[in-house]
């Protein structure tokens, strides 16, 4: 279930925004989410609808140096 | 790749006797994934448990998009022999019960124009599918999200829109129906069905992979009460793959919490704002389940507010009449697959009589189904 | 055996050859030609091989980014001579028109066809025009037939385990513009849509299993060579022959790439010591023309995962359905 992919809010109007999905464009329904968005924010989209926000560095995937996984 | 952050989390567990306060905290590894050698990594570490744990383990997910980056990834390949990943009924097109697809397609069939999710108009019902009713000259439109059925409804006013999925969908048929859709609810929640699965379930289950998208929704609190080790987990190879590894750990250390991975999109208290509106516009009430039968508290029912615009309640002179005799369920073994007692090549239909292009049940239907998947894998 | 048709089976995959499949068997005289059962059919008369091949266009919307129907009816017939290793000579065109479809947009639709005899070089010398009566038929259908002529021919089935496959360009970019209208969104993508015969002219004689992957997409069309040719296939993940954005909407709506047309690139069969040749012509028509896999002995098609993971390529369904569960 829940096919839901990330894409980048370009323009806001209203309850709706349009995104990107790396070059293509559509029109997203933003009334199912609290937070106050802006453009350029990173957004998981369902159906046609933003279900959440992003972290712009994790959804840039970001490359920092982190911890590697502990070995047992 | 995606960088999986350190999430703290916080326990705090009074605990009255001998008036001791014991504060947990929960420290979970950050996971840096760069390229082969780390998966190799992270697979030699599930090696490394599965041979602690010893026994077998089962481990189910619970959503149709983990069932599909598994076999996507071909995972279960590199899964050590005592580690058995089960599919369980997180499909929402699998776990309609056929009485539903009757009703839609009699519906249908009565000359009401049907609107829905895509898969679910190949499902055969004991009247045929939505799509065999589309050849008889119903009017059935396959959509990607509940605006374009809002669009269809200026044309066509007596639209009905069949809802399914769970709590990541319902919320997108809560806000349609607010603005004016009528609707045949199949929606359904998905954690009672998890209680419902350790209690009751036919197979032994040793952890759940949550669903990731579910849970965008309802957060990880929620899932506390469910008696489990729980990994909730996104859906890229490594996201599976470290899912797989803390359940594990979990196990070994004999520990039943609910940890997340997936916090790039899930956080402790979900998307309320779409979550509390599931129940602005629906009830829970007893939900039927195919193969599962019924699981109390967990079917979405439209509430009395929005009557006017509940198909069930509309068109009830048509549905009444309906007889279901469940001739296309007897020897469908779908129920048993969702529910991981009976792997697809254990139904006797499967790949024989039953294929993706003229397929039994939805399991075979559905891009989501566990036979479907089996059958192109 | 069904005894309605169904949509899936004029969609490409499974479906679709079990109904080709009853059809042929009905229609058993062949006389002197052969390779009935492919792209084209072949008449030798001795001199050299007359190719002769049929398709018919329906497609919605009729105009879409980067052409219209006009385009791939012309564009298709070539290039379905050309994979078979044919110089096209001349195309018939026939056309059915609904009544009330618009003079202008028909004038168009020509004026596309003749952009594309004009590039490639191949003229319509025959055709047909009818009219039905409004709601008789959904706006408009092309039907193009066209001869070539060929010293050699290519095969399907010559691929040899050790061979390289190859893409001529990024794939599904036809479906990705076509589909652009119906589920609403913006895309840069084009159709592909072109007539490749002077591409595939220059390679030609390296490639030895050729097909377009147009109906049924990469999927079907792979299948095809590995299967005829009777060899296992191996794409790798890290070189498939897709764009972001195709991917991208594609897994927006839930459909499987594998299974997007094109309607202007092959995919072949190359040994490897005309492989770096091959590459080096066909990139100056296309620089991302690529190595997307290799043959083995064996049998299926499999994509090689990013977990170094084999993951078995199966048949497209039929009708592109989109998912959101």
């Amino acid at each position: 279930m829940c096919l839901a992919i990330p894409g980048k809010i370009i323009l806001i109007k209203e309850d709706k925004a349009e995104a990107d999905f790396m070059g293509a464009r559509k029109e997203v329904n933003i009334s199912l989410i609290d937070l106050k968005l802006k453009q350029g924010d990173y957004v998981l989209i369902h159906a046609g609808f933003v279900i959440q926000k992003l972290s712009t560095k994790d959804a840039k995937n970001s490359l920092d140096a982190h911890n590697k996984i502990v070995i047992q | 790749m995606p960088t999986i952050k350190l999430l703290f989390n916080k326990t705090l567990s009074l605990k009255i006797t001998k008036l001791k306060i014991v504060l947990k905290i929960r420290k979970f590894e950050i996971w840096k994934i760069k390229n082969m050698s780390d998966y190799k990594n992270i697979i030699n570490n599930i090696n490394t448990l599965a041979k602690k744990i010893i026994k077998p383990v089962n481990l189910m997910e619970v959503c149709g998009t983990h069932t599909q980056a598994i076999s996507r990834y071909g995972i279960r390949q590199l899964m050590p022999a005592n580690i058995n990943l089960i599919t369980g009924p997180g499909c929402p097109v699998c776990v309609t019960d056929q009485s539903d697809i009757d009703n839609l397609v009699s519906l249908a069939l009565a000359g009401i124009p049907i609107a829905t999710y895509g898969d679910t108009i190949k499902v055969p019902g004991d009247f045929g599918s939505l799509e065999d009713a589309q050849r008889k000259g119903a009017k059935i439109f396959a959509i990607y999200s509940v605006e374009e059925a809002l669009e269809l409804k200026k044309q066509h006013p007596d639209l009905v829109f069949f809802g399914l999925g769970f709590e990541t969908t319902a919320p997108m048929t809560a806000y349609a129906i607010q603005n004016g859709l009528t609707v045949y609810s199949a929606h359904k929640l998905f954690l009672p069905a998890m209680t419902h699965l350790l209690k009751n379930g036919l197979t032994n289950i040793d952890g759940f992979i949550n669903p990731g998208h579910v849970s965008v929704i309802v957060g990880t609190e929620a899932y506390n009460k469910i008696q489990a080790p729980q990994v909730i987990t996104g859906f890229e190879a490594e996201d599976v793959l470290v899912g797989i590894y803390l359940l594990l750990k979990q196990i070994h250390e004999k520990r039943q919490d609910v940890e997340n991975e997936y916090t790039r999109a899930v956080t402790e208290n979900g998307n309320a704002k779409a979550y509390n509106l599931i129940f602005e516009v629906f009830e829970s009430g007893d939900g039927l389940w195919r193969g599962l039968g019924m699981i109390p508290n967990s079917g979405l029912k439209i509430s009395i507010k929005y009557q006017a615009q509940d198909a069930k309640v509309k068109y009830q002179n048509i549905l009444n009449k309906i007889k279901h005799t469940y001739k296309k369920n007897a020897a469908c073994k779908c129920g048993h697959i969702i529910q991981g007692a009976l792997k697809p090549q254990q139904c006797p239909m499967f790949n024989t009589v039953c294929t993706p292009d003229k397929p039994f049940g939805p399991c075979m239907v559905s891009s989501e189904g566990a036979c479907n998947i089996e059958y192109n894998n | 055996m069904n005894n309605l048709i169904k949509i899936d089976e004029g969609g490409g995959g499974q479906a679709s050859a079990d109904l080709i499949k009853e059809i042929r068997d009905i229609l058993n005289i062949k006389n002197k030609w052969t390779n009935c059962n492919d792209d084209a059919a072949i008449f030798n008369t001795g001199k050299e091989k007359i190719v002769f091949t049929t398709d018919a266009y329906i497609v919605d919307p009729i105009f879409f980014p980067g052409g219209d129907v006009g385009k791939i009816a012309m564009s298709g017939t070539i290039n379905d001579l050309s994979v078979m290793g044919a110089k096209p000579i001349g195309i018939s065109l026939s056309i059915v028109i609904e009544d009330g479809f618009p003079k202008d947009d028909l004038k168009k639709i020509m004026q596309s066809i003749n952009n594309v005899s004009r590039e490639a070089q191949v003229p319509i010398v025959t055709g047909d025009t009818k009219v039905t009566d409004k709601g008789k038929l959904d706006k408009i259908v092309i039907t193009t037939s066209g001869v070539g002529l060929a010293q050699n021919i290519i095969s399907n089935n010559g691929a040899q385990p050790g061979d390289f496959i190859i893409s001529s360009g990024d794939l599904g970019e036809h479906t990705i513009a076509l589909l652009s209208k119906r589920f609403n969104y913006q895309t840069k993508i084009k159709s592909d849509s072109h007539a490749f015969n002077f591409e595939l002219a220059q390679v030609g004689k390296y490639l030895k299993a050729c097909k377009d992957p147009t109906r049924g997409g990469l999927a079907a069309n792979i299948i095809e060579i590995a299967d005829k040719s009777k060899v296992k296939i191996i794409l790798d993940e890290k070189t498939l022959p897709y764009k972001k954005e195709t991917t991208a909407i594609s897994n927006l709506l839930g459909l499987d790439v594998f299974s997007l047309a094109s309607e202007g690139r092959f995919i072949a069969a190359v040994s490897p010591k005309n492989i770096n040749k091959t590459l080096t012509l066909l990139k100056k028509f296309n620089k991302e023309a690529r190595i997307i896999g290799h043959a083995e002995s064996g049998k299926g098609v499999f994509l090689k995962t990013s977990l170094n993971t084999l993951r078995p390529i199966k048949m497209p369904k039929g009708k592109l359905i989109p998912r959101i569960c």
